[in-house]
C-alpha cells in the first residue's frame, strides 16, 4: 500500500494533517487529519458568568477571537434579553469588520499564496514580491489597528462585553481608521489580480451546497439571524442542529457535519457565492469582472473570494464610523433583564458561519454548544481531496504532486483548527 | 551557525495559536524577526520545517495529549534554551483552570462520549514545565509583542532578560485609573502580573487575570476583601483560576483546604 503523510500541514492555523492511502490504482482512504489536543471548553463555561464565558470562548481562537466574541455575545444576549444601544452595535461592526480584514489579509498573502507561487513562506516571496509583501502587512497592520482600538487588543480583547463596550472610541481615532481605510482598497484588490493571473487547475470541481448566514435587506453582510443554502432554502439559525448534524470520526477531535446527508462549505466561497449579486461598489465592479460558474464547484476560489471581501470590508467601514459618530453619547452597558433563558448567536466568523448556543440558569451558564467552520466544511474538504487523488493517480501522478495538491485544498478553505475542536454539545455537568 | 545567528524553533502546542499570531501580527518587526535569526522551525508562518538542533526554542500551548508531551521531551533535547509563551504553556491556559480538582475523565466524556481516537491518546491539558525544564517564561494571554522581543532581543545576545515583578495595579495606577475594587467589582488586578498595560480597567472593565500570578500575591488578603465585598467562594474561585491554570493551585487550596 502506498500512503502519502503530510504531518504537520504548515501554514494553517492549528495541529492537523492529511493521510492519503492508495491500494494498487485505487485510492483507499482521502483524511483530513485535526490532530489537535482537547481543551473540553464547553465543559469549562459551565457555572461561570455571561462576562466570564465571554472571556473564555474568545480564546478558542486566536485569528478568530472577535467572531467568538461576536457570536457568543448574540447568543447570550438573546438569553439574557438584553438589547443594546445602537452605538453599540455598530461598534461591533466595525470591529467584525476588522478581524475579517485581519483574517483574510493574513491568509490570502501569508497562507495561501506562496503555494500558487512556489515560496515556502510570504517572508521567502518578499525577495520577488517585495512591494506586495510590504503592501500585504501594511493592511494587515491596519486590520490588526482598528481590532486593537475596538475591543482593547490585537487579540482577546475584553472590551466588547456582555450588554455593550467598557469604553467607545473617540472621535479622532475614528476619523483616522475611516479616512485609512480607502487608501487600502488598491492593496485587496491587487490580491485578486495575483490570484485572478493563476492558472487554478479545475480536475477536482464538482457541485456542492454553501451556507451563511443572511443578512437581510438584500445586502451583503457577515451577521445574520437566519442561514442561507445554496439550494434557496432560508433557515432561522435557532435550528442550527438541523443545519449541522454532527458527527464523531476517529481521525479528527473535531466533529464532522452533513446538511441532509451532503457536504456543505461555509466561508468567503459560500457568502460570494450565495450573497454576491448583491455587492455594490469596488467589490460589486470586482465580482461581476472575476466571478464565473467554476467558483460554485472549486474551492480555490475561495481564496478571490476572500480578496473581494477584503475590498467590501474597506468599503464597508466609512458608513460604519458615521454610524458610530452619530450617537454622541456613550450608552452605559446595559443590564440583563432576566436571569434565565436561551440562545443561538450566529456570526460569520472569516471561514464560515459560527453558532454559540447558551442555556442560562440562576445567571450563570448551564449549558453550552458551539458550533465552528472549519468543523462544517471537513467533509468538503476530504470530498475535493479525494476527486484531486482520484485524478492524479490516473495520471500515474508521483507522491510529491498528490501531496501539494492535497495541501492546496485543504488551505484553500482557510481551515481554523484549534476551533475545530470545540464543537460538541454537552449536557450539563 | 556560520553567520553566527542563533537557530530558533517556534511550536504550537494545544492552545489558541496567539503567541504565534501575536509574533506574525508585529508587521514592523516582523521582517527583522525573520533576520535577525535562523528560523528554522514556524508551522505556522512556513513550510520549509526543519527539526534540528536549536539555540533557542520558543514553545507555545499547553500539552493534552501523550503524543505531545513526547513532543515537547523531544525539542527539550536538541534545544540550549527553551522558552514557554503565553498563559497556555506557562501554566496551562484556560483548558487548565480545573486542573487539580478531578474530574477530568468525565468532562471529557460529556464532550466526546466513549468515542475512540485514532491518531491521539488525549490527557488532562498541562503546562509545558509538568513535562520539561523551562528556561525562561513570558507569560500573557496573548503575550505582549513588546515585552516579546523585548525578551527575544536578549535571548539572541546570550542574555537573560530583566521582568518586571509588580502586579496590574502598578500600571494601573500610572493610568490613573479609579480602582475598581473599592467600587465593589471582582478584580483580580492585585494577584496578576502585569505586562498588558492594565488593558481591562483601562476600559472600566475589572482584570480576569490573564497574565497569570504575579510573584508574591497576597492571595488570601485579597480573597477575604472579596469575601467582605459579598462574594461567594464559588464565585471568588471561578474568577481566580479561569486564567490561572496550574499557577493558583497552590495558593488557593492552602486557603480552601481542597481545590
Amino acid at each position: 500500500m502506498r500512503e502519502i503523510v503530510v504531518e504537520p500541514l504548515a501554514r494553517v492555523e492549528g495541529e492537523g494533517g492529511i493521510t492519503v492511502q492508495i491500494e494498487g490504482s485505487r485510492v483507499k482512504k482521502v483524511r483530513f487529519d485535526i490532530l489537535e489536543g482537547t481543551r473540553l471548553i464547553e465543559t469549562l463555561v459551565v457555572g461561570k458568568t455571561p462576562e466570564e464565558d465571554v472571556s473564555i470562548t474568545c480564546r478558542i481562537c486566536a485569528i478568530c477571537t472577535i467572531s467568538h466574541r461576536y457570536a457568543a455575545l448574540r447568543g447570550l444576549e438573546k438569553a439574557l434579553g438584553i438589547e443594546i444601544p445602537p452605538k453599540a452595535h455598530w461598534m461591533r461592526s466595525l470591529m467584525h469588520m476588522g478581524e475579517m480584514l485581519e483574517s483574510h489579509s493574513l491568509h490570502v498573502f501569508f497562507l495561501a499564496l506562496p503555494d500558487f507561487l512556489g515560496y515556502p513562506s510570504a517572508v521567502a516571496m518578499a525577495e520577488k514580491y517585495g512591494e506586495d509583501v510590504l503592501k500585504a502587512l501594511e493592511l494587515k497592520k491596519f486590520a490588526n489597528h482598528i481590532m486593537k482600538m475596538t475591543s482593547g487588543r490585537m487579540i482577546h480583547g475584553e472590551n466588547p462585553t456582555v450588554g455593550g463596550f467598557g469604553k467607545y472610541l473617540d472621535h479622532t481615532t475614528l476619523l483616522n481608521i475611516k479616512k485609512q481605510s480607502q487608501k487600502y482598497i488598491p492593496y485587496a484588490e491587487r490580491a485578486l489580480e495575483i490570484l485572478a493571473s493563476l492558472e487554478i487547475p479545475d480536475f477536482y470541481e464538482m457541485d456542492t451546497v454553501f451556507m451563511c448566514c443572511e443578512p437581510g435587506n438584500n445586502e451583503f453582510g457577515i451577521v445574520g439571524d437566519q442561514i442561507r443554502i445554496s439550494t434557496g432554502e432560508v433557515v432561522d439559525s435557532a435550528e442550527y442542529k438541523k443545519l449541522t448534524n454532527e458527527f464523531f470520526v476517529s481521525h479528527s477531535a473535531a466533529k464532522h457535519c452533513l446538511y441532509k446527508k451532503k457536504p456543505y462549505t461555509v466561508g468567503a466561497l459560500a457568502r460570494v457565492n450565495n450573497l454576491g449579486e448583491r455587492l455594490k461598489g469596488q467589490a460589486g465592479k470586482l465580482y461581476k469582472k472575476y466571478w464565473n460558474k467554476r467558483w460554485l464547484k472549486n474551492p480555490i476560489f475561495n481564496n478571490h473570494a476572500q480578496a473581494i471581501e477584503m475590498v467590501w470590508a474597506l468599503e464597508q467601514i466609512p458608513g460604519y464610523v458615521d454610524n458610530i459618530l452619530k450617537y454622541k453619547k456613550d450608552p452605559p452597558i446595559v443590564a440583563p433583564a432576566r436571569t434565565e433563558g436561551s440562545g443561538v448567536g450566529s456570526v460569520e466568523a472569516p471561514r464560515g458561519t459560527l453558532y454559540h448556543y447558551y442555556q442560562i440558569k440562576d445567571g450563570l451558564v448551564a449549558e453550552s454548544n458551539f458550533i465552528i467552520p472549519t468543523g462544517q466544511s471537513l467533509e468538503d474538504i476530504e470530498k475535493y481531496m479525494r476527486k484531486a487523488v482520484e485524478n492524479l493517480l490516473s495520471q500515474d501522478a508521483d507522491d510529491q504532486t498528490i501531496r501539494y495538491h492535497c495541501e492546496v485544498i485543504a488551505r484553500a478553505y482557510d481551515p481554523c483548527i484549534s476551533c475545530s475542536t470545540h464543537l460538541v454539545q454537552v449536557e450539563h455537568v | 551557525m556560520d553567520n553566527g545567528k542563533k537557530r530558533v524553533g517556534l511550536y504550537g502546542f494545544t492552545g489558541c495559536n496567539g503567541d504565534q499570531l501575536t509574533i506574525i501580527h508585529s508587521e514592523d518587526k516582523l521582517l527583522d524577526f525573520f533576520g535577525s535569526a535562523e528560523i528554522k522551525s514556524f508551522s505556522l508562518a512556513k513550510s520549509d520545517n526543519d527539526n534540528t538542533e536549536l539555540d533557542i526554542a520558543l514553545v507555545e500551548g499547553s500539552i493534552s495529549n501523550q503524543e505531545q508531551a513526547e513532543q515537547v521531551k523531544e525539542i527539550r533535547e536538541r534545544t540550549k534554551f527553551l522558552v514557554a509563551i503565553g498563559n497556555c504553556s506557562c501554566y496551562g491556559g484556560i483548558q487548565a483552570m480545573e486542573l487539580g480538582g478531578g474530574g477530568w475523565d468525565k468532562r471529557f466524556r460529556a464532550v466526546y462520549g466513549d468515542n475512540f481516537f485514532e491518531l491521539r491518546t488525549p490527557i488532562e491539558s498541562k503546562p509545558i514545565d509538568v513535562f520539561v525544564h523551562v528556561d525562561f517564561y513570558i507569560p500573557g494571554c496573548p503575550i505582549d509583542a513588546d515585552q516579546f522581543f523585548y525578551c527575544f532581543s536578549h535571548f539572541i545576545r546570550d542574555n537573560v532578560p530583566a521582568f518586571p515583578d509588580h502586579p496590574v495595579c502598578a500600571e494601573c495606577r500610572w493610568k490613573e485609573n479609579d480602582c475598581l475594587l473599592l467600587k465593589g467589582i471582582m478584580c483580580v488586578g492585585p494577584l496578576t502580573a502585569s505586562g498588558c498595560g492594565a488593558v481591562c480597567p483601562s476600559h472600566g472593565l475589572p482584570c480576569l487575570g490573564c497574565w497569570g500570578p504575579v510573584d508574591e500575591a497576597n492571595v488570601s488578603s485579597e480573597f477575604n476583601l472579596l469575601k467582605e465585598k459579598g462574594f461567594s467562594i464559588e464565585e471568588i474561585k471561578n474568577r481566580f483560576r479561569i486564567h490561572t491554570g496550574s499557577g493558583m493551585m497552590k495558593p488557593l487550596k492552602k486557603i480552601l483546604g481542597v481545590l
